[in-house]
């Protein structure tokens, strides 16, 4: 192969040579190792580390829960994570209000996005701000039982994207959500 | 004069070069490895902008997958055998010095409590086709993976927790992991997800 020792083939006059070893190493079967190991090390290997966001939730166990003022309905924006990767937006209207079945909207999480900070557009330029410099735009994030993991990370996701500070993820279902929503809290994969 | 001879030259080709970049490469891969650890469930997690880089040791992780079972591990090996040693003082089970090396292999588990003396005493190649059901956390009866979180908290005080959960596993079962978390005034954790790129013009602030 790549062996270089090509033989004088004697000589004219007969005479011998003493002939020249050659300090040359044939490298490729090392070079051979070498990519076999290189190969296995990248199949072995994670290059990209998963990545982490964090999750706080409240403390469950204490028991003297600081008061606050509840929120007026129209500065909230609800968002439902229902089946198939659908989202029920409910912007600035309570759930009990009769005008809420009517105004809520169904959309995807590819559309959440523009939903949100249409909204968050909309009630902080009607709202002031609070004493304390906060935005007045609040985002309620309710999952509901036929939600996935995914959707809730990528609503979480959202918050960070759209710069909503004040989001709270609520599972408990009130009355009223359970009446705007019927059907649509039963999870489709469990008949 | 004899005809002239065409003189065979073979092709050749020097091979330091390539081989100085084989070595290169392969030392940059040994470096830099950190091997895939065998998981007793493929999991594929959903996808965030978010920046965080799990932490590489002292880690709890909790895995959800995508029928929504649980699978609990620990990091370290010493610390899974502290955890083994005083989860079975707590339950009343013997674990056998070979249960307990099978049990500081596994980078995770999903056996309840009362089987798994049953799965640790398999030959190795037998465990990884077992089908594991699952840590129970639902019922409040026998809730395994609240007493494995106590147990290994116990071990080491520092772990810190990683919920790992599969894009399509139903967010009650999430609700249910929370639950035991919060039961025991853990609050905070992280979510463990893929890198996604943020939107075009996208800055993070603060």
């Amino acid at each position: 192969m790549a062996d270089i020792q090509q033989g004088g083939g004697g000589g004219k006059d007969g005479k011998v040579r003493s002939k020249k070893a050659s300090t040359r190493v044939d490298m490729t079967p090392m070079v051979d190792l070498g990519f076999l190991l290189i190969t296995f090390f990248i199949l072995a290997t994670t290059l990209s580390k998963p990545k982490a966001m964090t999750l706080n939730v409240p403390d469950k166990q204490n028991k003297e829960e600081q008061k606050t003022d509840p929120i007026k309905a129209s500065k909230v924006l609800t968002l439902y994570l229902g089946n198939d990767n659908i989202v029920h937006v409910l912007d600035g209207i309570a759930p009990d209000d009769e005008k809420a079945k009517t105004e809520m909207k169904d959309v995807s999480f590819q559309e959440v996005r523009t939903a949100i900070l249409k909204s968050k557009q909309r009630i902080n330029s009607q709202n002031p701000k609070d004493d304390k410099g906060n935005e007045p735009f609040v985002c309620v994030i309710k999952p509901l039982p036929g939600s996935t993991y995914k959707n809730m990370v990528d609503a979480l996701d959202e918050m960070k994207i759209t710069k909503t500070s004040r989001y709270a993820m609520v599972d408990l279902l009130l009355q009223a959500d359970k009446d705007l929503l019927g059907d649509k809290i039963k999870d489709n994969d469990q008949k | 004069m004899a005809a002239v001879k065409p003189k065979r030259n073979y092709p050749m080709m020097d091979m330091t070069a390539m081989c100085d970049v084989a070595f290169l490469l392969l030392t940059f891969f040994i470096l830099t490895a950190q091997f895939k650890s065998q998981d007793a469930a493929t999991i594929e997690t959903p996808s965030s902008i978010s920046g965080l880089v799990v932490p590489d040791k002292d880690v709890m992780t909790i895995s959800l997958d995508k029928e929504g079972k649980v699978y609990f591990g620990v990091d370290n090996q010493v610390t899974r055998q502290g955890m083994l040693e005083s989860m079975a003082s707590a339950e009343g089970m013997q674990f056998s010095p070979a249960e307990t090396k099978a049990f500081m292999l596994q980078s995770n588990f999903g056996v309840p409590m009362n089987q798994l003396k049953g799965f640790l005493s398999l030959p190795k190649d037998q465990m990884a086709a077992v089908k594991q059901p699952g840590i129970p956390v639902d019922s409040t009866a026998q809730n395994d993976l609240a007493k494995w979180i106590y147990q290994a908290r116990k071990t080491n005080n520092d772990l810190r927790i990683c919920i790992k959960g599969d894009n399509l596993s139903k967010f009650p079962k999430f609700k249910d992991v929370l639950n035991a978390l919060q039961a025991q005034n853990i609050n905070k954790f992280y979510l463990v997800t893929g890198s996604e790129q943020p939107p075009a013009g996208w800055k993070e602030d603060e």
